[in-house]
């Protein structure tokens, strides 16, 4: 037999198979099962919780099939806009930044007012600030997973070497502090970037980025040139590490480990990162304070449900479930973050101070001072409004324009952002 | 009786002739049966969502709603667009540096082609930075070129050369070579490999019959090595210009395309715009100036190693 033949005779036979397959698969399966899924962002380490929250609600909804999906950072747009593309969106999904603002203003997420309405309780379990964060045009579209925001981590050591006590009380002190710190591989300040993390310093000088109807930039005043060539003359000198206004993560909260930097303005998850990696860090030689002014940005992670869900009744259950005091708790326990739900925060931190005390301290800046958020606007388009900004500021404070030049020219770009 | 007949049948049969058009579709079908699930899947993953692309670029698209027709109005924006020029800009020059890494690699290769002692060694340290993970790359380089602690400004300020730090990585100037410099060295190797094999199949007996006719080393490597390695250097220089332009990883690990998109690669604004600002439809309308770039300079190359690939030497 030709070879030809035999291939021929091979593909006939693997044809049929599969098609014999096919007709097998495609056989009507009677199960009537719901389906939901939630996707989170980047808590892959949280697995054993999720799976605990999934038999859970199997005991109140058995009729409900829960499925968890989880997507590191930069993964995770991508994969919900395909799903959404493709129609088959998670039912739930965990997201922060700005995201949910544009995902909110362009259709794609229940407003759960009326649902809040209804369970009058969920709304009362959460910090209003916090829940406040989450509304678009006076509608509700998230309900708070985990909360965090900026402070003022620094160094005890370094600010005795230099005859510092107490964290800074203004804008000016911090300049002052940071200046007389920096030496060599010493630096001053740090602060990290992303996702507007370091516009408190900006605020706790009156600089307001829009107007108040946020329909026209606000910030090309005399005040936030002198504000933003102060920062550019600090970094120039050495006093404000470069990496604060190009670094992400890492290397400021690194730095920060290695005793190198007397104050970094990060947010509270940075802390046990640092701790982890910082053998000289203790009550003694390590403080935890606000920002002068109170002020600080949100970098927080919320629940909201998708538009295109097929039970947004059941979804609604459970999240109602995955957030009540007794949820909230075990994932403050196992994830030492808050969750902004008042009562589950509180016996967190009860419990905390007694076990480790410097992290409580740390966590409690977190619901205090929370009428001073600041660095997110309620814009569908926030995201391109700091894009317009953010590189003009870098401009200014990396030297290759002056704070004038940087902000005169950022005006007309978030002015034409948002014209649109 | 039976036997008899069946003999005769079989000797008339064997004695017709073949039925060519028979075996010859029976092969056709077969050929198809074979091609078409691998023409499927490039034709549901690589042309279709080209197109979709290229229709995109023409929508105002929305995520949640129904798509409008926009005309040529994102390809007018990006006329307008600094971001985009600069991206475009440093993409070229990151592009450029694929001719300068097979020049590297190309002395690499013939320094491990001779006959020294320990060159599997060297063959093999050179080669090492290529299967490393992209992004321990980006990290691994990010470390060396911090301004406070990094050895370069270590290294440079020990020898005298720099008296003040270089924020390599924050400075507008530094931003996109420092990041070149560390692509370059991660696929250095990979073209070593490729340069290596070329060069280790050029007959021997070229360069005895080259010797005896008197041809200088230098003679000898222009009118033989190069021409020979012609195919070699082209899949080197194509493969080059495909990494540069998909070389996401290693800038958005090393600088996000920032200070302030001084190292904005056309790849990472496609990104950020497509999933960081959402404008799917913008982005749309980027991928297809970015396509027909890719698709313009492997034609060029092409073009310039003979327009056959650079085979036409081996042929």
């Amino acid at each position: 037999m030709s070879t030809v033949k035999c291939l021929w005779r091979s593909t006939r036979l693997f044809s049929l198979a599969v098609l014999a397959l096919g007709l097998a698969a495609s056989t009507p399966v009677a199960a009537q099962q719901k389906k939901l899924s939630f996707l989170t962002w980047n808590i892959a380490d949280q697995e054993e919780l999720f799976k605990e929250w999934i038999a859970d609600f199997k005991k109140i909804r058995p009729d409900v099939d829960v499925e968890w999906l989880d997507k590191k950072g930069p993964e995770f747009p991508t994969y919900y806009q395909t799903q959404v593309i493709a129609g088959t969106p998670p039912d739930i999904i965990n997201t922060q930044g700005g995201l949910w603002l544009e995902y909110a203003a362009a259709g794609g997420l229940v407003d759960m007012t009326p649902l809040m309405a209804k369970d009058a309780d969920v709304r009362q379990r959460f910090n209003a600030d916090y829940l406040a964060n989450w509304s678009y045009e006076k509608k509700n579209f998230m309900l708070p997973f985990y909360i965090s925001k900026t402070l003022l981590f620094y160094n005890k050591t370094m600010f005795k070497e230099a005859g510092l006590s107490g964290p800074p009380q203004s804008f000016e002190q911090m300049m002052e502090f940071a200046a007389k710190m920096s030496k060599g591989e010493k630096t001053g300040l740090m602060t990290l970037n992303f996702d507007w993390l370091y516009w408190p310093m900006f605020k706790m000088n009156g600089v307001e980025l829009l107007t108040a109807d946020l329909k026209k930039a606000a910030f090309n005043t005399p005040k936030a040139i002198q504000v933003l060539d102060t920062l550019a003359k600090a970094t120039a000198a050495g006093s404000v590490n470069k990496i604060s206004w190009t670094g992400r993560w890492v290397e400021p909260n690194g730095a920060f480990a290695a005793g190198n930097v007397g104050m970094l303005h990060a947010h509270s998850p940075a802390f046990f990162f640092i701790r982890g990696q910082a053998p000289w860090l203790n009550a003694e030689t390590f403080g935890a304070a606000h920002l002068p002014g109170g002020w600080s940005t949100p970098s927080s992670h919320g629940w909201g449900i998708s538009k295109g869900s097929k039970h947004p009744d059941v979804a609604w259950e459970f999240l109602k479930m995955i957030t009540n005091d007794r949820n909230t708790a075990r994932f403050s326990e196992r994830r030492k973050v808050l969750t902004g739900n008042i009562a589950s925060d509180k016996a967190t931190l009860d419990k905390m101070s007694k076990a480790d005390p410097l992290a409580a301290a740390v966590l409690r800046t977190q619901i205090e001072q929370t009428d001073k958020l600041t660095g997110n606007w309620p814009l569908a388009n926030d995201s391109r409004v700091k894009e317009a900004f953010y590189p003009e500021i870098q401009n200014a404070v990396l030297g290759r324009k002056t704070a004038a030049d940087a902000l005169r020219d950022a005006e007309p770009k978030v002015n034409k952002v948002l014209s649109r | 009786m039976q036997t008899d007949k069946a003999a005769v049948a079989n000797l008339t049969a064997s004695s017709r002739p073949p039925r060519v058009g028979s075996k010859r579709r029976r092969e056709l079908i077969l050929l198809w049966a074979f091609l078409l699930p691998s023409l499927v899947i490039f034709f549901l993953y690589r042309v279709l969502p080209l197109l979709w692309n290229v229709l995109l670029s023409f929508e105002q698209f929305s995520l949640f709603g129904a798509s409008k027709w926009n005309g040529v109005d994102h390809y007018r924006d990006m006329l307008e667009d600094d971001v985009f020029w600069t991206a475009l800009w440093n993409t070229l020059i990151y592009i450029a540096s694929a001719p300068l890494g097979i020049v590297l690699a190309l002395v690499v290769s013939l320094m491990v082609n001779t006959e020294v002692r320990g060159r599997n060694l060297y063959r093999t340290v050179v080669f090492l930075s290529y299967p490393l993970m992209t992004v321990a790359v980006g990290i691994i380089w990010r470390w060396m070129y911090d301004e406070k602690v990094g050895l370069f400004n270590f290294v440079l300020r020990s020898l005298g050369i720099i008296d003040k730090p270089l924020p390599f990585l924050q400075s507008f100037e530094w931003a996109l070579p420092s990041v070149l410099l560390a692509n370059v060295w991660q696929i250095l190797g990979f073209y070593m490999i490729i340069l290596l094999a070329g060069l280790q199949s050029i007959p021997q007996n070229l360069y005895e019959a080259a010797a005896i006719d008197g041809a200088s080393k230098r003679q000898q490597f222009f009118r033989i090595t190069l021409p020979l390695l012609r195919p070699s250097i082209f899949l080197a220089f194509v493969i080059g210009i495909m990494t540069s332009f998909t070389s996401f990883d290693l800038v958005y690990v090393m600088t996000q395309g920032g200070p302030s998109h001084s190292s904005e690669l056309l790849v990472t604004y496609i990104y950020k715009v497509a999933f960081e600002l959402s404008k799917i439809d913008y982005a749309a309308a980027l991928t297809v100036v970015q396509f027909a770039l890719l698709v313009v300079l492997t034609w060029l190359g092409n073009r310039l190693s003979g327009g056959d690939a650079g085979a036409r030497e081996t042929g």
